[in-house]
């Protein structure tokens, strides 16, 4: 555990990272403040803040494929390749003596020489790392430029036996890492519109005095303390389906936290000069990312009415 | 007692006597029923000593954390042997007599309360008082050794039952506002109070008008200084939204449990069922976090209104599926178990009005914890 004021430090170092780094840099201040250990002796503390902060500052980084790795047992970094948008299952599937994957992958497959593709294979998942340079990439500009989104494909040579993956809990830490970076955006946002409403003046007052501009900025602060709160409760109840809640969660406030302050941002919010547009954009992503709060919530619902018993109740 | 030792003792002394703590009527039963459970259960709990964990001992309780009485009410809520709605009385009114009342007063008064010999009411909104709570006008005047109380009280819960009422009376002038406020701690038999239920859509006289007509009350029964019901007012409603919305949060999951082994198949959408799930557990992870806040020695605040919010969209969702999943019976069932998810639905429509409404939270919300400014 990483406890009172050594908390505090790693804290104010990470912010401090993504305040000033992005992209190939901030991976290269992850190292230098060795959140990579951080991530082995306090899981908990290494993401959430990492990932919170991230969301905050837009920045990108691999750390979900670190998060990823990390979860999975494979050493060194790699690039993770995910599983396409709005899906969950491992990316590959296994044809005799290869595995042919299909997925997509962040900018960080760029900044790495060797990626980790994971395949299902009779019922099980398996990986492979491979160089990248096995892999067919090709760079989109989709609705996330700054994400620099990569399609992936490819057929990855594995004619040995391949390791037995993990895939289904690398999925769950990834989710709520992901779930705090929505949070970590939706607070952003949040903060834009706020300032904005105290500053823009209308009828001779600002528009924060307005309970319809009130009542929105609040709805959205409920949105966000509620997925800050289902994420609280995926660390201290370390299931799948609490880690798909939380995700689904933290996806569905952000999208009300964007559709609120976008509406209170009004038009600067609606032009490029305004940063609002990164964080809808980014939160977009993200929400489709290993399932949507939309797929998630529903395979919950069909999971709960087969099964017929709901997730078990957080302990007090 | 540390909260493990608590769960397995007071699981196993549940499960010993369940037979004796389980109404003997199904469904909801009648408000008279459910209010003779709560004593029962009360009674029991207190002589076993489970009742008196998380209260301080100068009245009566064990000592101990706030967890405790979060888990009892849980606990005791799951095996559906009183009513949480009504336990939330207790957990809101005896801190603050702890807080405010005359320390021998609150000594003779709390240990009644908890061990179910007497119910209490909470006589705070009246007819040109509802959001607005500073406006009241319910009057007390010094006169000799006690206040002359005359007024009116409206969506007064349970106080038909009720042998006592921390009632919030107007001792400053008419303009006094906040600074004007008195609360006090009245006999309900006092001479000159008269009580009417208020019928109501789910069927429940639960709530009550009450009158005062020149009612006098012993200048020892003021709760705090005079001048200072609004802070008592204020200090009580984090209460309603910490340990309450904990049982309450357990309830809304025992009835989602109740709900998907009850519907008929096909009945229940699954992004409407799975949507619920969530908000229900995000209300009780909300929830916890303030247990623990309260648990180690911080005050609860405006915080709590998000708790509130959630507490009115997770118990309107969850009985909008209800109403969904169980339509038939909802609508056109007359057995005591089709009449308990229709008196609740019904119920559940006043979860955003209720202990101040879903616009007063939000307002609480945006002024205390957004800091946008006061717009009063």
């Amino acid at each position: 555990m990483i406890e009172g004021d050594d908390l505090d430090l790693f804290e104010r170092t990470l912010r401090h990272a993504n305040k000033t780094c992005n992209g190939a840099s901030l991976d290269a201040a992850l190292a230098d403040v060795g959140w990579h250990d951080a991530l082995a002796v306090d899981q908990r503390a290494a993401v959430a803040i990492q990932f919170e902060l991230q969301g905050r500052a837009n920045t990108t980084s691999s750390a979900l494929d670190d998060v990823m790795s990390f979860a999975l047992g494979v050493d060194g970094s790699v690039a993770v390749v995910l599983p396409p948008l709005g899906r969950s299952a491992p990316p590959g599937s296994r044809c005799r003596d290869h595995l042919a994957v299909e997925g997509i992958a962040t900018a960080a497959l760029a900044r790495r020489e060797r990626a980790l593709a994971a395949a299902t294979a009779d019922g099980t998942s398996v990986l492979k790392v491979a160089p990248v340079a096995e892999l067919d990439t090709v760079s989109v500009r989709g609705i996330d430029p700054e994400l620099g989104l990569v399609l992936v494909t490819g057929e990855v040579a594995a004619p040995d036996e391949v390791a037995p993956a993990h895939w289904d809990a690398a999925v769950d830490l990834a989710r709520v890492a992901i779930g705090h970076e929505l949070t970590g955006a939706a607070r952003a946002m949040l903060d834009l519109a706020r300032d904005h409403a105290l500053e823009r003046i209308q009828f001779g007052q600002p528009i924060a005095m307005f309970q319809a501009v009130r009542h929105r900025l609040a709805e959205a602060l409920v949105a966000i303390e509620t997925a800050s709160a289902m994420l609280d409760a995926a660390w201290l109840d370390r299931t799948p389906q609490t880690a798909a809640m939380a995700k689904a969660v933290a996806g569905r406030s952000a999208r009300t936290t964007a559709k609120h302050c976008q509406q209170v941002l009004a038009g600067i919010g609606f032009t490029l000069e305004h940063p609002f547009h990164r964080y809808l954009r980014r939160i977009l992503v993200l929400d489709e990312l290993l399932g949507s709060a939309r797929t998630l919530t529903t395979s919950l619902g069909a999971e709960v009415l087969a099964t017929g018993r709901l997730p078990r109740m957080l302990a007090l | 007692m540390d909260l493990d030792e608590f769960r397995s003792g007071l699981d196993t002394w549940l499960d010993e006597h369940d037979e004796e703590l389980r109404p003997d009527y199904t469904g909801s039963g009648t408000l008279d029923q459910q209010v003779a459970q709560m004593a029962k259960v009360k009674r029991m709990a207190f002589d076993a000593g489970w009742m008196r964990w998380g209260w301080p001992e100068r009245v009566g309780g064990l000592g101990g954390s706030n967890l405790l009485r979060a888990y009892l009410g849980e606990a005791v809520t799951l095996r559906d042997f009183w009513e949480p709605g009504f336990a939330s009385l207790h957990e809101v009114l005896a801190p603050t007599m702890i807080d405010y009342a005359a320390p021998q007063l609150a000594a003779a008064m709390v240990p009644r309360l908890l061990r179910g010999d007497e119910m209490w009411c909470q006589g705070f909104s009246e007819p040109g008082t509802g959001s607005n709570l500073a406006s009241l006008a319910c009057r007390a005047v010094r006169e000799g050794e006690g206040w002359r109380v005359s007024g009116q009280k409206v969506w007064t819960s349970l106080a038909q039952f009720a042998r006592r009422c921390v009632l919030l009376t107007r001792t400053g002038g008419p303009e006094s506002a906040h600074g004007g406020i008195t609360a006090l701690f009245v006999d309900m038999d006092s001479p000159g109070i008269s009580v009417r239920p208020i019928e109501a859509m789910h069927g429940h006289e639960e709530f009550c008008e009450v009158f005062f007509d020149g009612v006098l009350v012993p200048l020892d029964r003021t709760l705090g200084n005079e001048g200072q019901g609004w802070a008592v007012a204020m200090d009580i409603l984090p209460y309603e939204r910490s340990t309450a919305l904990w049982h309450r949060a357990a309830y809304l999951h025992h009835r989602l449990q109740q709900l998907v082994t009850a519907a008929p198949p096909g009945s229940l959408d699954p992004a409407a069922l799975g949507e619920v799930t969530q908000v229900v557990y995000a209300f009780r992870a909300r929830s916890r976090a303030t247990q623990h806040r309260l648990a180690s020695g911080g005050q609860l605040g405006p915080e709590t209104s998000i708790d509130k919010v959630l507490l009115a969209e997770a118990e309107q969702a969850m009985f909008d599926l209800a109403e969904a999943g169980l339509a038939a019976d909802l609508v056109s069932r007359d057995d005591p178990i089709s009449a308990q998810w229709r008196a609740e639905y019904l119920y559940s429509r006043a979860a955003s009005i209720y202990g101040g409404s879903a616009e007063i939270q939000r307002n609480i919300i945006a002024r205390r914890l957004l800091d946008l400014g006061n717009d009063r």
